[in-house]
């Protein structure tokens, strides 16, 4: 089941534009159905599409599933990638995605993003590529393209403060500031106590 | 070809490996009679579906989790497979060696923080609980968790509780998969692969079949996958029947047998 939260992620634009071509890129080596990238939410509990290409792209980015359910929570949960010829079997993996998608793919492979610090960051799937002999060709490929993916999200920060480079109230002084519907006071403190939060942690 | 991390070591024609002069028959004297009866094994994964089919029933189950006030809790008794994953592994344990007892330890649920925690904990609870065999389809990039780990994988092996880790498709280090105190585990290339090989080259040190391999899944349902997390069981059963027939022998011991029932096992010039 999908969660109902409107999509919060929000790479920037650079990124995204990057990740896009990749897995655009891989889907078409592959000659995939489609291809996507989930991250881990700061929640730790979700996965949140923010790039896609193929069958299904347009209504999947910015979905959110709960990571302990399908194929790319348990390689989220543990760090291994896999390649399943018939995953359409997994009944609840099928109704899953049925909701996400609309397409639900006969065969799959996923493979775990690393952060920085070695952490999972998100998973990356192909959806129905065309498999050339036994499937652990398509599976090296796909994990070969883990590494530079996962580089390019390394941006610093988690999934919301790579989604975010401003927290909201900080954008939103910038934003009166540059549209002048605050005086220059107002906005001032106001991006001053945002500054502070910020440097606290808060 | 290209073929996944660790598995590119066992493409091909095999360098023979010298491994000790056991006996002329050394599969009759390791494997032969033995269902894995009076040995213990420990899945620690997704949690194990006990009434699947191809498992036939769990001998008991432990769930780790992260308790309000961050510490590791244990939750004893029966619980569901949330993934699919551990009823796999289990179902091909159980498939080499269909006596064994087998334990499902859930480290997986329904978040990723304390990850690490549950992980390392699901460990040391199999080695407290004198486990013979643990299997490990996971793995760990972080820095953070390599001492953790390290210390936990020693511990295990002094305690002869062996850890069957699957190695990682992604490349660059994980653990405890490349610890020489496991069992590290790659995919042995071919889906009609069979048996087990030695790396020349490790440190993952072996290899078996996990190419396109009909496992058992969530729901009682079967399917065909392909990972390391798939070969890493199969090495397991295979130490459940070694020591179905030895249960005195050592890590290192069974490292020892393992490399001279190794397809690519030969004897010293």
């Amino acid at each position: 089941m999908t969660d109902p939260t409107p999509p919060a992620v929000r790479l920037p634009a650079a990124t995204l534009e990057q990740l896009r071509g990749t897995v655009a890129a891989l889907r078409s080596l592959l000659r995939a159905a489609a291809c996507s990238v989930c991250l881990v939410l700061d929640d730790g509990a979700h996965l949140e599409f923010v790039a896609a290409d193929g069958e299904g792209s347009e209504r999947i980015v910015g979905v959110r599933i709960p990571v302990d359910r399908g194929i790319a929570g348990w390689v989220a949960m543990s760090g291994e990638p896999v390649a399943i010829l018939d995953v359409d079997r997994d009944a609840r993996f099928a109704r899953d995605v049925a909701e996400s998608t609309e397409y639900v793919p006969t065969g799959l492979v996923a493979v775990p993003l690393a952060d920085a610090d070695g952490e999972v960051a998100g998973v990356m799937e192909v959806l129905d590529p065309v498999w050339e002999g036994d499937s652990a060709r398509t599976l090296a490929i796909a994990a070969g393209f883990a590494t530079p993916v996962a580089g390019l999200l390394q941006l610093g920060g988690t999934a919301e403060d790579r989604a975010n480079p401003l927290p909201p109230d900080l954008e939103r002084s910038v934003r009166d500031l540059v549209g002048g519907s605050r005086t220059a006071q107002e906005s001032l403190e106001q991006l001053l106590s945002a500054v502070a939060r910020l440097r606290s942690g808060r | 070809m290209a073929l996944p991390e660790w598995s590119a070591a066992f493409e091909g024609s095999l360098a023979t490996v010298r491994s000790l002069p056991l006996l002329d028959d050394v599969s009759a004297w390791a494997l032969a009679g033995s269902t894995g009866r009076g040995v213990k094994v420990a899945v620690v994964d997704s949690g194990v579906d006990a009434t699947h089919p191809d498992v036939g029933g769990v001998a008991g189950a432990v769930a780790m989790q992260v308790g309000e006030d961050g510490e590791v809790e244990q939750v004893a008794g029966p619980h569901d497979d949330l993934y699919g994953h551990g009823t796999a592994c289990a179902s091909i344990i159980r498939g080499l060696a269909p006596d064994v007892e087998l334990y499902s330890v859930r480290v997986l649920g329904a978040n990723l923080k304390g990850r690490g925690s549950l992980f390392r904990a699901g460990i040391e609870w199999a080695v407290d609980h004198g486990m013979d065999v643990v299997n490990l389809s996971l793995s760990s990039r972080s820095e953070t968790w390599y001492g953790p780990l390290h210390d936990t994988a020693d511990h295990a092996y002094f305690a002869r509780t062996l850890l069957v880790c699957a190695a990682n498709n992604v490349p660059g280090p994980t653990y405890p998969s490349q610890f020489a105190s496991v069992i590290g585990v790659a995919a042995l290339p071919g889906s009609s692969a069979a048996g087990i090989a030695y790396n020349p080259e490790p440190p993952v040190e072996f290899a078996a079949p996990g190419v396109d391999v009909e496992v058992a899944w969530a729901d009682g349902a079967r399917i065909v996958a392909t990972g390391n997390s798939f070969a890493a069981p199969y090495v397991a059963g295979t130490v459940a029947r070694i020591l179905g027939n030895h249960p005195h022998l050592t890590a290192f011991q069974v490292k020892a047998v393992l490399q001279a029932l190794a397809i690519n096992a030969g004897e010293a010039p």
